[in-house]
């Protein structure tokens, strides 16, 4: 336990220090996101995505200003989406909701960027949802219980 | 002045309760209610990381960090909208475990290929790479080094690569991982039409009336296009997309027909259509008459293995022993007008590309075979759908294609160029459009679309390939050759007549020893590249040395002996060119972390260790035969040529006077960096003069280029060349869109290679008499054939592979990025639910995949986004820990030497 405490805390050193060079030897099992060996055959851990109803769970916080929010519920009960069917639509198309304060449990509303058809019409905002963005699932995507494999500094205005 | 969390949100309800008011416009309100919140923000453009779609972005970046990316809303090609992996451009780059330092691996203070990796500084990384190098180098020549490219490399860091490689060291040794995802598409363009890319443009999406998928999950795969599609499909009722496909996917949901086929089958599917429209006398003779010819070639040619069983592992023999003598199945004989139970000795192997002049007579007797009766019987992909229902699904494919005012656009990308009959296929694709003369007009085309996000503007267009030259130029072709050395200002003969090794073929090389240097940049090849057991214990176990020059640790960093540390993507100037033939630019946004450096510095840097009298005095190729050579040799080109045997490689190849006539600082440049230039030192502008020295290449060649600046004009979002008079070209081939086109002439297929042919019938070549088709294209009869390997009683399933929407490739980017990760933390077996109960096994189940050449194990999935047949597994390749690599068959299609990634035989069974 000691052995590898130590290698990690190399590894750390040696790939994240400045110009100062680490002199401890950065064992190949411990870098990468699956630390074994490359002859090795590791055996994987069984995810889970949230079971979660709509509105139960409290929003996941965005990534940075402008990136798509995740989807904090459920969602294999509402896919796939087709032509016919979009129920992820049928319950987040609610421009009524348009700079409202929600309420918690109340379905957060697809934004008005989204009813504006920027290839044709790019500066009006539509009564209707633009078909381009159909595809809810392109950008909005759920959340499984995965702890991240490496630490992401990318700084998010809110932290400021 | 910060700005806090309650300012933000406040910011956010601003910007919803203006914009909902109907009619305002969104961009004023969002611009006005953002301004506080980027104060201090600088944005510029950019292009996305990921895919060949392409898309523009915004970059806003605060005291050398990236803090935003937006798409960009006035981009053509996206207008405002990304995938979801396309939101996440800054935060790639911001992974923990950034390489920020050289590591060599070492013990007792020297370099060791048993030791573990230690930090070293850039000049002992150097010294050490230059000393193996030249080592290897002395021993075996040109051919005894390797460099693994990138469909990934910005343009110039290509052009630098090619250089170094092809000019400096004389070796064709240098080929991208592009050969996995592009080349097949390439050999089809080059028979074809006779010069590679295609002649549409995204445009054709809101042209046309009808959108084909084959084998391209592009909800996925090309998620912005799909966007275009979608909306195309959604605002007009009379447009059809059809689906075809062996495992259903998300690209079904928007799709009004889904065709569920079996591995390579789509080779008779083509063959069927062309039947057809034949029979249905649906064939556009005055465009054909015009504009076509009739085109064949060999059959037996083999299935791109070593041919060899010297280093097969046991289980392996039986499949690569097909690799020399393939016994034809009652099926394949049919398709191919043979005696089922033939054993079909492979004798055009090394001459899979040559074709011949046929008949329309001979056409026609080719396609007889191809009834819906039979094809429908081969075909049908799902045991659980009758053959009447398939049969009125081929049926309606069809109609949509030969419907007479019906405009069709066919997409592909994995499901055909990875393919042991790749080049056919796609030759195929383009018969069917050709007959039909829908072709090459606004709406009507075969598009071949493009995975890696330049494997056509760095890839293709500067030929990082082990047979390319810029411009659709090759080494095997004297004149090519000359007008190289004449643009690079080298002596005669300077450059290799003789291909180097293609990708799959340099993992090859390094296990038998062939070649015992090699540099990865850019690219994953041991985590990417089909039965990957072999190459990961070459690296390892051979001598050899191996570079990786990376952002980050994966698989091939694991199996180096020295890691550079790379700077990336926006760390860098650099530019990419997309698939419809549109070159983006962008500036350096940020420093790279550390110690890490641009691949361009990091290869003009290592050309300085390098003196003329070491690389151009002769040197052996072993098997070079050309004409003007004396055999195995290329001579010494330095004696006489007036250069200075003591001058570098960095002074004759990148530091040259006209180069450093490009000076850095420049106006371009605005407040950005450029820490390449900074490093050097020497105050030039090494990806502006490497961007025109490469231009010089195509223009006035029908790959016209714009200038350097043009692309950062602020009216600029890329431009798709051939650019002339300034103006981008957005149909090729067509004299109304296309400049190079003969006036009067209506279409004109300009390209210049393979116009020149003997002619025959499908047996063979009967007039060796070369005819001339200069300006037309080539309308290819391809059979069917069969795989050489299918699902048998040990191993029962097909194992297709591919990408997910949220994951990039290998993963090392998209993985790091914890609302990626989340969303796909491992790579899942996708199989049906009556499958894995029958093996015991249910969601959830860890399984082993194993094939002849290896195992891995995985979670099952029977209920995700992919819903395979029976019959067939679908394992995605980014997840290191789920290394499916180590199971798929090293195969590829014999004319491309593509990898086919998507169909070998497995068993699957519980952990």
């Amino acid at each position: 336990m000691m052995i590898k405490k130590y290698l990690v805390s190399a590894l750390f050193i040696a790939l994240s220090a400045g110009s100062a060079y680490a002199t401890a030897p950065i064992k190949t099992e411990e870098m990468g996101l699956s630390k074994t060996s490359v002859f090795d055959v590791p055996t994987p851990r069984v995810y889970h995505y949230s079971d979660a109803a709509p509105g139960a769970n409290k929003l996941l916080p965005r990534a940075y200003l402008g990136a798509p929010p995740q989807v904090p519920h459920a969602v294999s009960d509402f896919l796939p989406i087709t032509r016919e069917n979009n129920l992820c639509v049928a319950c987040h198309a609610q421009p009524d909701l348009w700079g409202k304060k929600l309420e918690a449990g109340m379905p957060v509303p697809i934004p008005a960027t989204h009813y504006t058809d920027r290839r044709n019409a790019p500066d009006k905002v539509t009564d209707h949802l633009i078909n381009g963005r159909y595809n809810c699932n392109q950008c909005h995507v759920p959340q499984t219980d995965a702890p991240a494999l490496v630490e992401n500094t990318f700084s998010n205005k809110k932290k400021r | 002045m910060p700005i806090t969390r309650r300012d933000f949100l406040k910011q956010s309800a601003i910007v919803s309760s203006v914009a909902a008011t109907v009619g305002v416009s969104i961009n004023e309100v969002a611009s006005a209610a953002t301004l506080n919140v980027e104060a201090g923000w600088r944005w510029d453009r950019g292009v996305c990381r990921f895919c060949g779609v392409g898309c523009g972005i915004q970059i806003a970046t605060e005291k050398g960090k990236i803090v935003a990316t937006k798409a960009d809303i006035n981009s053509p090609v996206n207008r405002g909208l990304n995938c979801i992996k396309g939101y996440f451009n800054g935060k790639i780059i911001y992974g923990k475990d950034r390489l920020t330092q050289p590591l060599l691996r070492m013990k007792d203070g020297k370099f060791d290929k048993q030791g573990e990796f230690v930090a070293v500084s850039w000049e002992r990384a150097f010294d050490e790479m230059e000393k193996q190098f030249k080592r290897h180098y002395k021993e075996l020549g040109p051919t005894g080094i390797g460099f693994f490219a990138s469909g990934q490399h910005t343009v110039q860091e290509g052009y630098a690569a090619v250089k170094l490689m092809k000019a400096g060291f004389r070796s064709n040794n240098i080929d991208p991982n592009a050969r996995h995802c592009m080349a097949s598409a390439v050999a089809g363009f080059m028979q074809t039409f006779g010069i590679d890319e295609p002649s549409g443009n995204y445009d054709d999406i809101e042209h046309t009336d009808t959108m084909v998928l084959w084998g391209a999950n592009m909800a996925e795969m090309h998620p912005v296009l799909w966007t275009r599609i979608t909306d195309r499909r959604m605002n007009t009722p009379e447009v059809r997309v059809v689906n075809l496909t062996t495992v259903s996917n998300m690209s079904s949901g928007i799709s009004d027909l889904e065709i569920i086929f079996k591995p390579s089958t789509d080779l008779a599917i083509m063959n069927y259509l062309a039947r057809e429209i034949v029979t249905r006398n649906a064939v556009n003779w005055d465009f054909v008459n015009k504009h076509c010819a009739f085109a064949t070639g060999p059959t037996d040619i083999g299935y791109g293995m070593r041919g060899s069983d010297k280093f097969d592992y046991a289980p392996e023999k039986g499949t690569n022993g097909r690799e020399l003598t393939m016994m034809l199945d009652a099926q394949e004989a049919i398709a191919q007008g043979k005696q089922a139970g033939a054993t079909v000795e492979q004798k055009n192997r090394n001459t899979a590309d040559k074709h011949w002049l046929i008949s329309f007579d001979d056409f026609k007797k080719g396609v007889e075979p191809y009834t819906i009766d039979f094809v429908a019987e081969l075909a049908k992909g799902d045991v659980d759908e009758s053959l009447d229902d398939f049969k009125a699904k081929l049926k309606m494919l069809a109609d949509l294609y030969i419907e007479k005012n019906r405009k069709v656009v066919s997409f592909w990308t994995m499901g055909f160029n990875q393919h042991q009959r790749g080049t056919w296929v796609n030759e195929q694709a383009y018969m069917v459009h050709l007959l039909l003369g829908k072709q090459a007009t606004p709406g009507n085309g075969a598009f071949s679309l493009t995975g890696q996000p330049s494997a056509c503007g760095t890839a293709r267009e500067v030929g990082t390939f082990s047979h390319r030259l810029p411009a659709d130029m090759v080494v095997n072709n004297p004149d090519h050759r000359a007008a190289s050395e004449k643009i690079w200002q080298l002596p005669a003969k300077t450059l290799n007549p003789k291909p180097g090794s293609h990708i799959t073929k340099l993992l090859r090389d390094l296990e038998d020893g062939q070649v015992k240097f090699a540099w990865v940049q850019v690219c994953n090849p041991f985590q990417g590249s089909a039965n990957a057991n072999h190459w990961i214990k070459a690296a390892r176990e051979m001598d050899n040395f191996i570079v990786v020059s990376d952002g980050y640790p994966g698989i091939s960093t694991k199996v180096a002996d020295l890691i550079l540390p790379a700077a990336m993507i926006f760390e860098k100037w650099g530019a990419y060119g997309n698939a419809e033939r549109r070159t983006q630019m962008w500036r350096e946004q940020v420093p790279p972390p550390g110690e890490a450096r641009a691949d361009i510095w990091q290869i003009m840097e290592f050309s300085k260790r390098f003196k003329l009298k070491e690389v151009w005095g002769e040197q052996k190729i072993p098997g070079l035969k050309a004409a003007g050579f004396a055999d195995g040799v290329l001579p010494d080109v330095l004696t006489g040529s007036g250069l200075s045997p003591e001058a570098t490689l960095y002074d004759a190849l990148f530091a040259t006077a006209d180069n450093k006539k490009f000076s850095w600082p420049d106006a371009v440049g605005k407040t950005h960096d450029n820490h390449v230039s900074r490093l050097l030192g020497d105050h030039w502008f090494p990806e502006k003069a490497l961007f025109e020295e490469y231009a010089s290449f195509g223009r006035g060649h029908a790959h016209d280029l714009a200038e350097f600046d043009v692309y950062f004009r602020d009216d600029v979002r890329g431009l798709k060349w051939p650019v002339v008079n300034g103006k981008e070209t957005h149909w090729r081939f067509n004299e109304e869109y296309d400049p190079y086109v003969k006036k009067g002439s209506g279409f004109d297929f300009y390209g210049k290679a393979f116009k020149k042919l003997p002619s025959g019938n499908l047996d063979g070549v009967t007039n060796a008499a070369d005819t001339d088709i200069s300006g037309k294209a080539k309308i290819f009869f391809r059979p069917y054939a069969a795989p050489v390997e299918v699902p048998d009683h040990d191993y029962d399933m097909w194992l297709s592979t591919g990408r997910v929407l949220e994951h990039w490739h290998s993963g090392t980017m998209t993985r790091r990025v914890r609302e990626l990760h989340w969303a796909v933390p491992a790579a899942l077996i996708f199989m049906h639910p009556d499958d894995a109960r029958a093996r015991g096994l249910k969601q959830a189940s860890i399984a082993w995949i194993e094939s002849r050449r290896g195992k891995v194990k995985a979670t099952v999935e029977t209920a995700g986004r992919n819903r395979p047949p029976k019959g067939t597994v679908f394992v995605p390749w980014f997840d290191e820990g789920v290394f499916i690599n180590k199971v798929t068959l090293d195969a590829t299609c014999p004319i491309s030497k593509q990898t086919d990634f998507k169909k070998c035989a497995v068993k699957i069974y519980k952990a």
